[in-house]
């Protein structure tokens, strides 16, 4: 009956006024909640807009530090090369420096076999009789 | 049974050559002797001065209590020298002419030494226990004791007090342990012939060609060890030691040779020849030779290829480096 009457008020546009009170009650406390998350909303919108502009520094530092990085790593890549090419050059001294001795060495043999030569032809010429070529 | 390789001249070296040879000779043999070591004395007369008396006619008078069984004594005869020599004012072929003995030696081991080397007491112990080992080359310090001190006898007393020292001791360093070479050189028989002795191709200079012999040791893969105690030498006028730099600025005309050369830096190759092994030899005596001259048994003056570049084995020390002349 009850319900009966309140939909024969509901036709003419009435409501029961505990009806409507609870409404209203309802209703501002969907404002109230709607007001708490729109607020609650703002405060993301605010925070992803903070966290977008951090991210954007983070990658700036990040393409820095790659940057850095890529230098860093053609360096050492370039200080490595320069140290194979200093052994390389450090042996090949070395090993130069071997056939300079060992041709020092012969030099001195074909120099000492060059004076006894030497000697041994003065003293070979020496011990010949001297010819004038004139007839006897 | 240890060859022990000298070799000497008849002409007076060093003042009175022929005494302190006789005394060290005496010296070593009643060491040897009293510790039953057994022993051959493998001598080289070189190039003797004709109108002098052979040292070994001296000898046997001069040290009559040594065995002449223990001896073997070869004479080179004086052309050898003009011969082989590359330098006229080299006054003596002293490794030409142990390399004569080294490759006639009959002992397993063989030193070669200096008339005027005493043993040490530690040399003849390991000889006594027979610790040698093969394919070490072994060396020993020299101790050089101040001159004169040999005439008033040679004992244990003399050589062995420290203020008898002439200088510093030497001292051997790895990996050459080089110094005063040609005083103590002990390998074995074998070895020594394997690598055929010392330097043969480079006759230029008398010094440094015991040095030599260590690259050359090394470049074969020998081990080069110190023995562990000294040998005495009592120093004399002429010796190299009392006098380095006495051809500081004419090395040219040193009687050794200039003391410059590359004896650390190169190797050699002697040939098959070495030792004067082609020479014809005449006996003379109860193993007494002559090696009588024949141009066939002189290499050929120049032989360039048999001065090698030496091996870096792995592992072990850079064979050599590099000395600038001054």
């Amino acid at each position: 009956m009850k319900r009966l009457l309140i939909r024969a008020l509901a036709v003419i546009g009435l409501a029961p006024a505990r009806l409507l009170a609870s409404q209203a009650r309802l209703v501002e406390e969907l404002r109230a909640g709607s007001a708490a998350w729109k607020a609650k909303a703002g405060e993301a919108i605010a925070r992803a807009r903070s966290l977008e502009a951090e991210l954007k520094d983070q990658k700036k530092l990040a393409d820095r530090a790659k940057n850095a990085a890529e230098k860093s790593t053609m360096r050492d890549a370039a200080v490595t090369d320069l140290k194979d090419r200093l052994a390389t050059a450090e042996r090949e001294l070395v090993m130069a420096r071997e056939h300079l001795m060992a041709i020092e060495v012969k030099l001195d043999i074909l120099e000492g076999a060059a004076n006894v030569l030497d000697v041994r032809t003065r003293t070979a010429i020496g011990k010949q009789p001297r010819q004038t070529g004139a007839p006897v | 049974m240890v060859s022990l390789v000298l070799t000497g001249r008849n002409d007076g070296y060093g003042g009175d050559f022929t005494a302190r040879f006789f005394r060290t000779l005496s010296f070593n043999h009643q060491q040897l002797s009293a510790r039953g070591i057994a022993y051959e004395l493998v001598f080289v007369e070189w190039a003797p001065s004709p109108g002098r008396p052979l040292l070994l006619e001296q000898l046997l008078e001069a040290v009559p209590e040594i065995d002449p069984r223990l001896f073997t004594w070869y004479v080179v005869d004086p052309q050898y020298h003009d011969a082989l020599s590359l330098n006229p004012r080299l006054e003596y072929l002293e490794f030409l002419a142990k390399n004569v003995g080294v490759r006639r030696a009959r002992g397993r081991f063989i030193l070669t030494s200096n008339c005027d080397v005493c043993l040490g007491r530690h040399i003849l112990d390991v000889f006594a226990r027979g610790e040698l080992e093969t394919g070490v080359l072994y060396r020993a310090p020299r101790h050089d004791l101040k001159q004169g001190l040999e005439r008033a006898g040679i004992d244990w007393n003399m050589l062995e007090d420290p203020a008898h020292l002439a200088g510093p001791a030497h001292r051997l360093k790895p990996p050459y342990m080089g110094s005063a070479t040609g005083d103590f050189v002990l390998l074995d028989r074998e070895t020594f012939h394997a690598i055929r002795g010392f330097n043969e191709v480079y006759r230029v200079a008398r010094i440094g060609i015991d040095r030599n012999l260590l690259v050359k040791a090394l470049s074969a893969g020998l081990t080069i060890a110190d023995i562990g105690g000294p040998v005495y030498h009592i120093n004399h006028e002429g010796s190299y030691r009392l006098q380095p730099d006495a051809y500081a600025g004419r090395e040219n005309e040193a009687p050794w040779g200039d003391r410059r050369w590359h004896s650390g830096g190169v190797s050699y190759m002697n040939p098959d020849s070495w030792g004067l092994a082609d020479a014809p030899i005449r006996q003379i005596g109860n193993r007494r030779w002559h090696l009588d001259f024949a141009w066939d048994a002189i290499p050929p003056l120049v032989n360039l290829r048999r001065i090698v570049l030496p091996v870096a084995r792995s592992g072990g020390p850079p064979p050599g480096h590099y000395v600038r002349k001054k």
